[in-house]
């Protein structure tokens, strides 16, 4: 993939990128999956409906997928105070962070060209969505156990391999997003 | 933790006292970028860059760092935010020991 473009800061409150046909490709199979999962607990079948229209679900537990986990994590050491959190906020905090994939989906398919031209608002989405595929990706690499230099020697037939190339350069799409953002 | 008399005494001793703060704590992660983690405490808490990147360095060499403090139910707020946007956070008693 081309590591030459990333985004640019245009004006004082728009920020460009410009990203080809398998570029889009990529990001958009990644974000179609993270909606997806982000989905999954969604069961309206067992859900009292007047709750689930505040908000309010019956998961209470942290979830059991390893990636969801990470992106739904608890907020208290405790697991008691945890599940009370989680019953009236995991709705919420799924839906914000569906809506940042969505935002992110949504520029990527309406982009003329390739070229994606975000607001303060909208970037800060995108750094969000970017940080939540990666987020993922990370579960799935061990990068909590494994080195950035045993990841960089992975062998050409391990298909870790290629999800390592994708995540390195989500973070560098990310990072050149936070430069145009921070450049003052 | 299961909850003692002991506890629910001090609980209550809290509200009625209404002056042990509550704190959020920002966590070390593997995955988030330092320039991350710097933006997003700039956005939600609207620090200056300095501030947030002190305290960026401090989740990144001591392992975590306590990024507001407050009542309850404003540091629950706070932890919510920063999940948002995929930061790990939690929040506890500021006396249950850092």
């Amino acid at each position: 993939m081309s590591a030459e473009k990333g985004f640019k800061r245009h004006g004082s409150h728009s920020y460009v990128a410009q990203f080809d046909e398998s570029e889009r490709e990529v990001l958009l199979n990644l974000i179609e999956q993270l909606i997806e999962l982000l989905s999954e607990r969604v069961d309206h079948g067992h859900e009292d409906p007047l709750a689930a229209m505040v908000g309010i679900t019956s998961h209470d537990s942290l979830p059991e997928d390893e990636v969801l986990r990470r992106l739904l994590p608890n907020a208290y050491s405790d697991e008691v105070q945890s599940s009370e959190f989680r019953r009236y906020t995991e709705s919420t905090l799924r839906g914000k962070k569906q809506a940042h994939a969505m935002s992110l989906r949504m520029h990527i398919k309406s982009s003329d060209d390739g070229i994606v031209d975000l607001d303060h608002e909208n970037a800060n989405a995108w750094l969000g969505a970017l940080n939540d595929i990666r987020l993922a990706l990370g579960v799935r690499l061990k990068v909590d156990q494994n080195s950035p230099e045993h990841l960089e020697l992975l062998s050409p037939d391990d298909p870790m391999r290629g999800v390592y190339a994708v995540y390195r350069w989500l973070g560098w799409l990310q990072e050149s997003l936070l430069d145009a953002l921070m450049d003052e | 933790m299961v909850k003692t008399a002991t506890n629910i005494e001090e609980e209550i001793a809290a509200i009625f006292s209404g002056n042990t703060p509550w704190v959020t704590i920002v966590w070390d992660d593997p995955v988030n970028l330092m320039t991350y983690v710097t933006y997003v405490l700039m956005e939600l808490f609207g620090f200056s860059r300095e501030k947030a990147h002190e305290l960026m360095m401090k989740v990144h060499t001591e392992g975590k760092a306590v990024v507001s403090t407050g009542t309850r139910e404003e540091m629950e707020h706070d932890v919510a935010m920063l999940h948002e946007y995929g930061l790990w956070a939690t929040l506890q008693r500021g006396d249950e020991g850092l």
